[in-house]
């Protein structure tokens, strides 16, 4: 595929905290003088940017100019991405086209939020067809989404709890994840955490919470004549928003990745069984089996058995979101599909310490955006990026 | 048995339509059930759009239909949003209409121990302040 001219530099991230007070550009500050710092830049040679359409940004209508702004940032592009959890990866591709296409040089992908404060009331269906009837956004929504799986396949919570526990497991060692999530849990936990939107438990939840993290890319040829010693390419892209728009009741255990997924593979040349750690958007549990079964690990309605069957973990057959993923980490609001990407880009330039896996060939990374009205989710994507030199 | 709550002590406010949305909640006075038919394609559609979902036309119109269905899946609502505390459990349901569009809807005066996907439901009427109602559902009487 094309979008192969330009690479990954570095990554930077925030701690993700609960409610910590700091405003989201002063975390989005942070990302960008450690990025600075990491690549050896001149601020003056960022002349492009693209950042998350931020929860706490809702309501500015120049949102990613004002960032600009408050950073000090003179750019030649410069947008905001609002496809939700898919922002973070959806932005990757997006910046490797625009440095093809000559618009930019050395963009920033910024990704920052502060999920704590209150966002004021969209503009949007659910104000008219689902908040009358106190649907409590994503919890609710993925409670249909998992009793209707149950009722096509039948559930066994306890795989569930196999990730969940295994995600877990991660974040211990993950000093940037919230600190409120950093201790162990067992399937038992798991099992008997409390009901929000029944069969959503509070342990198939992400917790919003508050922080930033980014990348820096450029052209090949720059980061050659830079001298760099290590970057991450792009391998494999899909995309879909609106999954079978055009159907009025659709099969919600389907989602747009199977088509996102098969478009990445095949621009990659991989298949399932070639992906060295798998980092998918994980905002409920369940999510994580269904678009395991939708990128083709394994088949429709099969998700549980193949979870019995894999080990997830930092040794295991497939690497599971090796930082802790956003239910384990915290997930920081809008930025939050960032936090898988980092993380796999970390793994690959192994920088990862003591959560380091063995095969860096490549990393999966997906993202989930958006809670459509009674069908799966809004908007996939799935990235495949691999190291090169 | 075990009655979840039927939400309808939850002080809700009017709903503000889109332009093109106006004629469903003009037809809930009469507690009538409208959904938007699609002439070109000879499909319903549902919620309201601007355009055909099927073809990108406009040429849509607006149907009475029964507003019977059947449960598509449901959730036990445990934690609420704001204006719902204090009203949990609820149940929050997807139903599918027999014309063949789904529609979330709290499920009303129907037990826990009733509620499965399949079971067939019928319209509730909640009243809203102007005169519109809200369309919930509960179970259908056995024949």
């Amino acid at each position: 595929m094309a979008l192969r001219d330009a690479v990954i530099l570095d990554y930077a991230e925030t701690k993700i905290t609960d409610k910590g007070g700091r405003d989201v550009w002063e975390l989005g500050a942070e990302v960008l003088e450690n990025l600075i710092a990491k690549v050896g830049l001149d601020k003056k040679e960022i002349d492009g940017m693209i950042v998350n359409a931020a929860s706490i940004g809702a309501g500015n209508n120049f949102w990613s100019q004002t960032t600009a702004d408050y950073l000090g940032l003179e750019l030649d592009f410069c947008q905001s991405l609002d496809i939700g959890g898919c922002s973070a990866t959806g932005a990757v591709v997006r910046a490797a086209a625009a440095i093809e296409a000559g618009l930019c040089q050395v963009m920033l992908l910024l990704f920052a939020d502060a999920a704590g404060a209150r966002a004021p009331r969209a503009r949007t269906f659910h104000g008219e067809w689902t908040q009358p009837h106190g649907l409590l956004g994503p919890p609710t929504a993925f409670g249909l989404i998992t009793r209707r799986y149950e009722h096509q396949f039948g559930l066994d919570y306890r795989a569930l709890g196999k990730l969940a526990v295994t995600q877990r497991e991660h974040a211990l060692l993950n000093d940037n994840a919230c600190d409120k999530l950093r201790v162990p849990i067992t399937i038992d936990d798991y099992m008997n955490s409390r009901m929000i939107a029944e069969p959503i438990r509070l342990l198939d939840s992400v917790m919003p919470c508050d922080g930033a993290n980014g990348l820096i890319m450029m052209s090949r040829t720059m980061a050659k004549a830079r001298g760099v010693a290590r970057f991450a390419v792009i391998e494999g892209y899909g995309e879909r928003t609106n999954y079978q728009s055009d159907q009025p009741v659709v099969d919600v255990t389907k989602t747009g990745h199977a088509a996102a997924g098969a478009r990445a593979f095949a621009a990659s040349g991989l298949s399932p069984r070639d992906v060295a750690s798998f980092h998918p958007y994980d905002d409920f549990i369940i999510a994580i089996m269904m678009q395991l079964e939708m990128l083709g690990f394994c088949k429709h309605g099969q998700g549980c058995d193949f979870i019995r069957d894999t080990d997830f973990g930092l040794a295991g057959d497939l690497p599971l979101n090796t930082g802790g993923g956003q239910i384990s980490a915290g997930q920081p609001g809008l930025a939050g599909g960032g936090t898988n990407l980092i993380e796999a880009v970390r793994q690959l330039f192994g920088e990862a310490g003591p959560r380091q896996i063995k095969n860096t060939r490549n990393a999966m990374i997906t993202g989930i955006g958006g809670i459509p009205y009674i069908r799966n989710w809004a908007s996939s994507v799935a990235l495949i990026l691999a190291p090169d030199a | 048995m075990t009655m979840p709550n039927d939400t309808l002590g939850v002080p809700r406010p009017d709903v503000a339509p889109y332009s093109f949305s106006r004629p469903f909640w003009e037809a809930t006075r009469e507690k009538k059930v409208v959904i938007q038919y699609c002439r070109g394609s000879g499909r319903y559609q549902f919620y309201p759009r601007p355009t055909s979902i099927y073809t990108g036309t406009r040429d849509l119109e607006w149907r009475e239909v029964s507003g019977r269905g059947t449960i598509f899946s449901y959730t036990v609502v445990q934690r609420a949003p704001e204006t719902f505390r204090g009203h949990e459990p609820y149940i929050l349901g997807a139903v599918t209409l027999d014309v063949g569009v789904n529609v979330m809807a709290d499920i009303v005066h129907c037990d826990l121990d009733r509620i499965r996907v399949g079971l067939p439901v019928v319209p509730f009427w909640a009243p809203l302040p102007n005169g519109t109602h809200l369309l919930l559902f509960q179970p259908a009487p056995t024949p």
